[in-house]
């Protein structure tokens, strides 16, 4: 099982973010929009003017409870992926939830109180495994609900495209080519 | 989500989703919040998906699928192919269906909808675990059946013959009364989406079965139940089960389907159908209920009977009892959309369909009809329709800018031969 312990940089929001105009304009989602390198300088653009700035990889996101609700559309997450972010929320929607995870976005669900655990700017430690998180800048820990063992494999190891390749590099009889063994 | 002590989790009765997960995930019990890999009997997915799962797990190497026999495709987006695109996708799905050695072909005027079909033909059976593409396969609780909308992740499924699913709680809806005269389960339906997402009960409905059960539950028959089961689904809810099979319906040597008497519900209310009066869903979805007296009197110009949430044989009596010996005014167009070869067969036969083609009607072949995104009996721009589909939101049927208003059968019926929305109540009175 892969361990799943992050460091970064927090970004503290509030409930009810939604996916539309809250972290990534709806334009890029109707237009599909894929790209990683496309999506990044647009990520909360809308909601934190400044996030573009401020953000490196591996940040945190702090939210509240509904993060990223409204219709799932996945370009949000798809940046958040690429800059090797993690999310701790109070809640989400589940089908959020699931399109996060199947993209390879560690999230926390059930994180009450996170918003005062840390604030924006703090440094933050977490491990998945645990729920356990420290801030560092602040020298106090915080202990979370953990992340289900199944769902940390999965966004550890790539989302489901990652879990799809492996599959099939351990059932190599359902590849392209292959002929079925009696 | 808080997991379950051991004691808990050897003690307690069952609801009927933790049954079916169980039994699909190969395991004697399974709680709320736990994650699981359940193993689905069918695998089905619709026409509008088929070559984006193909071209997927082509992309990544694959050449074939792991239980291909359990996988069935089912065409009732685009039934009628109205461009060369559609002609090219019909061709494309058939290529696949050989090529991953899919279990079961349903194409153009097989079967009809794929959320209505299979309950008709036999292959959704009480007690079933299934996944599907189509978050709307939750009708198929209506027959006892646990169905999963995987979406995307459907090709996971194809993949590896599972997808990881987290067991859901389950609220537990109590039925009392009867419902009045011109009132519809659909009605129910649409008080229900309204008041989970107004927070009138102030219980929690985002992945959770809603579970009805109660002596309402008696005179709703399949047809009933899976309006019910359509128009609570757009909210995100789980799934949508039954405390008992429908009327008529045989469950022998079904596999334990209902909820023990001792379940743990997570939370739990009753409605009162007798105080049930029609609604009509306002457009942007099922869950902007009013009362259809409320808007009585909106012109329309569009008006479509059908869909998975209001397609079988029932909804169609229902309709026609109000426009029988009736005919559209001039400006209204109206659709109908039976759900299956075997409706539109049993309509033809008792002359019901005469009834729907004297008033001016047009009959569309059995699927989708307009709600698969106008792509058959598209509303216009500025234009205003009152339907039975699955959901308003916008650009559903067509035009960014129509309104789509959403009603029972009854109300669909009575607003159509009004040319304007009405109470179906006061459109009885007026009866021939």
């Amino acid at each position: 099982m892969a361990a799943l312990v992050r460091r970064g940089r927090c970004h503290v929001y509030g409930d009810h973010l939604p996916l539309d105009e809250g972290i990534m304009p709806f334009r890029l989602a109707i237009q599909r929009v894929n790209d990683p390198q496309a999506l990044i300088p647009h990520l909360f653009e809308g909601f934190d003017p400044g996030f573009r700035e401020r953000v490196k990889p591996g940040d945190f996101i702090i939210a509240g409870r509904d993060f990223a609700c409204g219709k799932t559309h996945i370009q949000g997450f798809i940046a958040m992926t690429a800059l090797k972010m993690s999310v701790l929320c109070t809640s989400m929607p589940y089908k959020a939830m699931r399109r996060a995870v199947a993209e390879g976005l560690p999230v926390l669900v059930g994180c009450e109180g996170a918003a005062a655990f840390a604030a924006t700017g703090d440094e933050i430690e977490v491990d998945f495994s645990t729920g356990g998180a420290r801030n560092l800048t602040r020298g106090s820990v915080k202990q979370f609900p953990a992340m289900s063992p199944i769902l940390r494999e999965l966004a550890a190891s790539g989302g489901a495209r990652g879990a799809l390749t492996a599959w099939l590099r351990d059932h190599p009889e359902q590849a392209a080519g292959e002929t079925v063994k009696p | 989500m808080a997991a379950a002590t051991g004691a808990e989790r050897s003690a307690g009765g069952l609801t009927a989703a933790q049954k079916i997960l169980a039994r699909a995930s190969g395991r004697a019990r399974v709680e709320p919040g736990e994650v699981v890999h359940p193993r689905p009997e069918l695998v089905i997915i619709h026409d509008g998906y088929v070559e984006t799962a193909y071209e997927q797990l082509t992309a990544l190497g694959y050449g074939r699928v792991r239980d291909p026999e359990r996988l069935v495709f089912v065409t009732d987006h685009e039934v009628a192919y109205t461009t060369p695109r559609a002609v090219e996708r019909g061709r494309s799905i058939r290529r696949i269906a050989k090529s991953w050695e899919t279990g079961r072909m349903f194409d153009v005027g097989r079967g009809g909808h794929g959320h209505l079909f299979p309950m008709e033909n036999g292959l959704i059976r009480p007690g079933m675990f299934l996944f599907a593409y189509d978050m709307h396969c939750t009708n198929f609780g209506a027959l006892g059946a646990l169905a999963v909308g995987a979406g995307p992740e459907i090709t996971t499924v194809l993949a590896t013959g599972t997808l990881w699913t987290i067991v859901p709680h389950t609220l537990c809806v109590r039925l009392e009364g009867v419902l009045p005269a011109g009132s519809h389960a659909r009605d129910v339906g649409f008080l229900l989406a309204h008041g989970f997402a107004e927070g009138t009960w102030n219980v929690a409905y985002d992945y959770r079965v809603i579970e009805f059960t109660g002596p309402g539950l008696q005179r709703l028959d399949l047809a009933a139940r899976v309006a019910l089961c359509s128009s609570i689904t757009e909210l995100g809810v789980a799934n949508v089960l039954f405390g008992a099979p429908p009327p008529g319906i045989d469950t022998a040597g079904a596999p334990d389907f209902l909820s023990d008497a001792d379940a743990a519900y997570e939370a739990r209310i009753t409605i009162d159908l007798a105080k049930v009066e029609p609604q009509v869903a306002l457009p942007g979805g099922p869950e902007r209920a009013a009362p259809a007296g409320s808007v009585a009197g909106q012109r329309i110009d569009h008006a479509f009977l059908g869909s998975c949430g209001s397609g079988m044989y029932q909804d169609f009596v229902d309709a026609a009892s109000l426009m029988r010996g009736r005919s559209l005014p001039d400006g209204v167009r109206m659709f109908v959309v039976p759900g299956t070869t075997e409706t539109a067969r049993r309509l033809a036969d008792d002359g019901l369909t005469q009834v729907f083609l004297d008033a001016g009607a047009v009959l569309l072949p059995p699927g989708c009809g307009p709600c698969a995104g106008g792509v058959m009996g598209p509303l216009g721009s500025g234009e205003v329709s009152i339907s039975t589909a699955a959901t308003n939101h916008e650009a559903r049927f067509g035009a960014k800018d129509g309104a789509a208003y959403l009603g029972s059968p009854f109300t669909v019926a009575a607003s159509a031969i009004a040319g304007c929305i009405v109470d179906p109540r006061s459109f009885r009175g007026s009866a021939r």
